[in-house]
């Protein structure tokens, strides 16, 4: 192994990792407030590439009047998504006392399956679409090469989460936010709408997903699947971080998982580099201690377990 | 229609009803939510295209071996699954559906994103399968065997465990089921049978790719089950045919181009499961008591709103009734069958220590100590229970009564200490094996498991039954039979008893407070443990109940059962306790009878209270 290789894969890390810090925080910020197990965050982050590419091939738009608009069709699609499937679902599950994280993550698999395959019959004649308008150019710095594409989603996804984190730090917001992941039903009791809530979490995440895929897609291109993949690793990334951890955590950890599949193409063939995330993810569930369900103790009607009382 | 095009949906349909009925035995029955299904699929369907293809093995062994490896990677995957929650199960089994994909496509010798290509032509026993028509009657074969082998899991005391560690495993295990037994059984056995569909999936399309076992063949599968109602074999054949029809629909009724057709039928799926959740959350069709249960709630919904002046009043009709049978039972004591088992073994002096008569130690605990951090829940406790008593264990909150009965039933391990039950020492054991050996407990949140009958509740209590285990559940039905219909005569016995025979049929989940605590005592009274633990036996119930809860309390002691109660009530200990140990911190600061407790000076200024 030569320095070169190692610092170039370090910086193909960094992207890679930046991209799923970002699904990271935006899929862990809906699911730990909301408790909505959210699989169709892949659809949101597959409408806003097609939207950017419709708007940047079509109608010529400029490329970050593009990225805004799709990332705020993106928040539009998640709130929509909320309101009319998983907010009535939720309701209809405290009625007939079913256990509503499975509902909800039964009804996102739907999601799922309508709207990848919703975009595929839209775009039945090709089979992907490109995303116009950024002029993507290699830099060299010394022995690596960067993109200026790279370079500027990254600058882009970290102010993003910094900003998010600044968010629901600093402002009311942000506390009414933390309020409703603490304990929805106690909210309810200093006034706080925990559905109102739910869906500012929903445009916040459904817009971050957006702006990810809006470059995932103008890296390559966007094809009706290429939500999927980026939705497990943002799984991996908001459950090992933890549903309640502030987004900066979040984010290192999924830039760590970018370096660790980056870096172990040093000792492995490159297609094996999603089997040792999974691996990962794998010996982590298995090896977790038993009480992390933080989801279980405020989503589900049972009590929580044992020693109580 | 073309007839071979006819059967081929129908092969398919086949296909499917192996995979989705064997995933609703797993996550309808047994609550383990799983979407590898498919995955372990792409097991059975490469081990049948690579051994036929490189070791030019026959169909039907070829298909052994991938269903027997299925189950191998079912049962290792049920080992890290054992203790996990739904949200992480799903994510576990997530990534266990990506790494086998992964695998099959990144490994060379099986063929890439392409798979494993033209495994053709298979037979078996000389039956050809290269046709539609010859697949239909193997694959009609094997689905029958799956569906028979499911539904006797299901329909069955196997399937109540299972159901029952779908409600509440911590219960479960309190019954004496070994809850992990059960489960790495079930992973094994449904990992296998996807193995099976996966391979019938590869003779039928003669292809092993890895887009016929992806992720959203998983979530289809799940969506199937989910349509057709969990805990319902019959409906997952209805989730199938809605899904597989619609291709023909589609394609030929609507005149879509071939491309189109499959995507518009997956888009109607979509709405349709999405439809299916929001009329019915609970599936098309439900299994029985979770339809009475939704019944019950929508009876309830479509009550008036009760006016803002209105008092609740408890409905005395009903309680009259319980309380005949209480008074039927002091004037003239039919002891359930179990108590008159428990009498001639005492008389035969089955115990240790010869001739078990009131008053003998059952139980003793010595030096009893456990920390959680720096904090000290329970502290070299001594104590001891003694035949056909009732013990009290009372305390400020926080002190460690509940605690102390979790590290009496092995729920908790204790950090030094040994507990004796009959002579042998149980400390270490789990909580299934303490019941087994005569110490059950119940728990002060009642926990029934709220989506089963009454009765069924019951009926798990009752120990040593054969229908409980794999090899009597499928070689000797008769005996299966027979005893079954014995645990249902005991249950419906014990459930005299409490005075709730009148809702045996009845969801437990649908019962008052009060109600669901009688069905609790019940279940946990047919055990037929020696020991019993009751926590909080009389707390959250109306006056009038207290008295009924009472009453049966004494009735068990006068039985000859040795029973311990965590009580806050005073009035109740007074009327019940023979010994009582007072506890402070984690310490046994005190004991003696009520009596002596209450005149000692210091605790009755600082927890009795002085009158």
């Amino acid at each position: 192994m030569n320095l070169a290789n190692f610092l170039q894969l370090a910086i193909n890390g960094i992207s890679n990792g930046t991209s799923y810090a970002l699904i990271g925080v935006g899929f862990g910020l809906i699911l730990g407030v909301s408790g909505r197990f959210h699989i169709a965050f892949a659809i949101t982050y597959t409408l806003a590439a097609y939207v950017a590419a419709m708007l940047t091939t079509w109608y010529g738009w400029p490329f970050w009047l593009a990225v805004l608009a799709s990332a705020l069709a993106a928040a539009l699609l998640g709130v929509l998504m909320d309101r009319l499937v998983y907010l009535p679902l939720s309701l209809r599950a405290l009625q007939v006392g079913t256990d509503p994280l499975l509902i909800m993550f039964v009804a996102s698999l739907g999601l799922v399956v309508i709207g990848r395959n919703a975009i595929a019959l839209a775009f039945l004649s090709q089979s992907s679409m490109n995303i116009a308008g950024f002029s993507n150019s290699g830099v060299n710095v010394g022995p690596v090469t960067i993109t200026t594409l790279n370079m500027v989603m990254v600058a882009v996804s970290w102010a993003l989460i910094l900003l998010l984190a600044a968010v629901l730090n600093y402002t009311a917001l942000g506390r009414m936010i933390r309020a409703v992941r603490a304990n929805w039903e106690m909210s309810l009791c200093i006034g706080i709408d925990p559905s109102r809530i739910f869906l500012v979490v929903f445009a916040i995440g459904s817009f971050l997903s957006g702006v990810a895929g809006v470059f995932q897609g103008t890296l390559t291109s966007a094809t009706p699947d290429m939500g999927l993949p980026p939705l497990f690793y943002a799984l991996v990334v908001a459950f090992v971080a933890g549903l309640t951890s502030s987004p900066i955590r979040v984010a290192l950890l999924g830039l760590a998982l970018g370096e660790v599949e980056a870096l172990s193409s040093l000792f492995l063939p490159t297609q094996f580099a999603p089997l040792v995330v999974f691996a990962i993810l794998f010996t982590y569930v298995a090896m977790r201690p038993v009480k992390l369900a933080d989801l279980r103790r405020s989503f589900s009607r049972r009590k929580p377990q044992a020693a109580a009382g | 229609m073309d007839p071979n095009l006819v059967l081929s949906y129908l092969d398919q349909v086949l296909v499917f009803v192996v995979f989705a009925v064997s995933l609703n035995l797993l996550q309808g029955y047994a609550g383990q939510v799983s979407v590898a299904h498919a995955a372990f699929g792409a097991v059975g369907g490469y081990a049948l295209g690579y051994l036929v293809l490189n070791a030019h093995m026959g169909a039907l062994e070829a298909m052994t071996i991938g269903t027997a490896g299925a189950a191998f990677v079912g049962v290792l995957v049920a080992i890290p699954a054992l203790r996990l929650t739904s949200e992480w199960l799903i994510l576990l089994t997530l990534a266990v559906q990506t790494i086998i994909i992964s695998l099959v496509t990144t490994v060379s010798s099986l063929g890439g994103t392409y798979g494993l290509q033209n495994i053709a032509p298979l037979s078996v026993f000389g039956h050809d399968l290269s046709e539609p028509s010859g697949i239909f009657p193997f694959f009609a074969v094997l689905t029958i065997l799956v569906y028979v082998i499911c539904y006797r899991f299901g329909e069955s005391p196997y399937g109540r465990v299972l159901r029952g560690i779908r409600e509440d495993e911590i219960a479960c295990r309190s019954l004496g089921k070994n809850v992990f037994l059960y489960k790495t059984i079930i992973f094994g056995v449904t990992a296998g049978m996807a193995g099976l569909a996966g391979a019938m999936q590869v003779v039928n399309n003669t292809v092993a790719s890895p887009a016929l076992f992806d992720f959203n063949q998983s979530s289809t599968i799940v969506a199937m089950v989910v349509i057709g109602g969990a805990g319902n074999l019959l409906g997952s054949i209805i989730g199938v045919l809605a899904l597989v029809l619609m291709g023909p629909i589609f394609e030929h009724l609507l005149n879509f181009g071939a491309d189109a057709a499959a995507l518009w039928r997956l888009v109607a799926f979509g709405v349709v499961l999405i439809l299916v959740l929001l009329v019915r959350p609970a599936g098309l069709f439900p299994d029985k008591v979770t339809r009475r249960l939704g019944k019950t709630i929508d009876r309830m919904r479509k009550q008036p709103e009760p006016p803002s002046d209105f008092i609740p009043k408890p409905d005395l009709e009903e309680m009259h009734v319980i309380e005949e049978h209480v008074a039927a039972k002091d004037r003239n004591i039919v002891l359930p069958r179990a108590v008159a088992i428990a009498a001639t073994a005492s008389g035969n002096g089955s115990s240790a220590n010869g001739a078990a008569a009131i008053g003998d130690v059952v139980l003793t605990v010595k030096g009893i100590t456990k920390r959680f951090g720096g904090i000290t829940a329970a502290e070299n406790l001594d104590m001891q229970l003694r035949r056909g008593t009732i013990t009290a264990l009372v305390g400020p909150n926080g002190a460690g009564k509940t605690t102390v009965f979790n590290l009496l039933t092995g729920a908790i391990r204790p950090d030094a200490g040994e507990v004796f039950l009959g002579g042998e020492d149980i400390v270490g054991l789990t909580p299934d094996k303490v019941a087994n050996r005569g110490m059950a407990r119940s728990f002060q949140n009642v926990r029934v498991f709220p989506r089963m009958s009454v009765i069924e509740n019951v009926m798990l209590g009752v120990q040593h039954q054969p229908g409980e285990h794999v090899v009597p559940l499928f070689l000797n039905i008769p005996r299966v039979q027979k005893v079954e219909k014995e645990v249902r005569e005991r249950a419906h016995e014990w459930l005299t008893f409490v005075g709730m025979a009148d809702f045996a049929a009845a969801p437990a989940g649908s019962l008052a407070f009060g109600q669901q605590k009688l069905v609790a005592l019940a279940r946990v009274l047919s055990t037929e443990a020696e020991v019993l633990l009751l926590d909080e036996p009389a707390s959250g119930i109306d006056f009038q109940w207290v008295n009924v809860m009472l009453q049966l309390i004494e009735q068990i002691r006068a039985q000859g059962r040795t029973v311990c109660i965590v009580e806050h009530n005073l009035h109740v200990v007074e009327r019940l306790a023979d010994h009582t140990y007072f506890m402070e911190l984690g310490r046994i600061t005190a004991q003696g009878s009520f009596a002596e407790l209450t005149t000692d000076k210091r605790l009755a200024e600082a927890y009795f209270g002085t009158s």
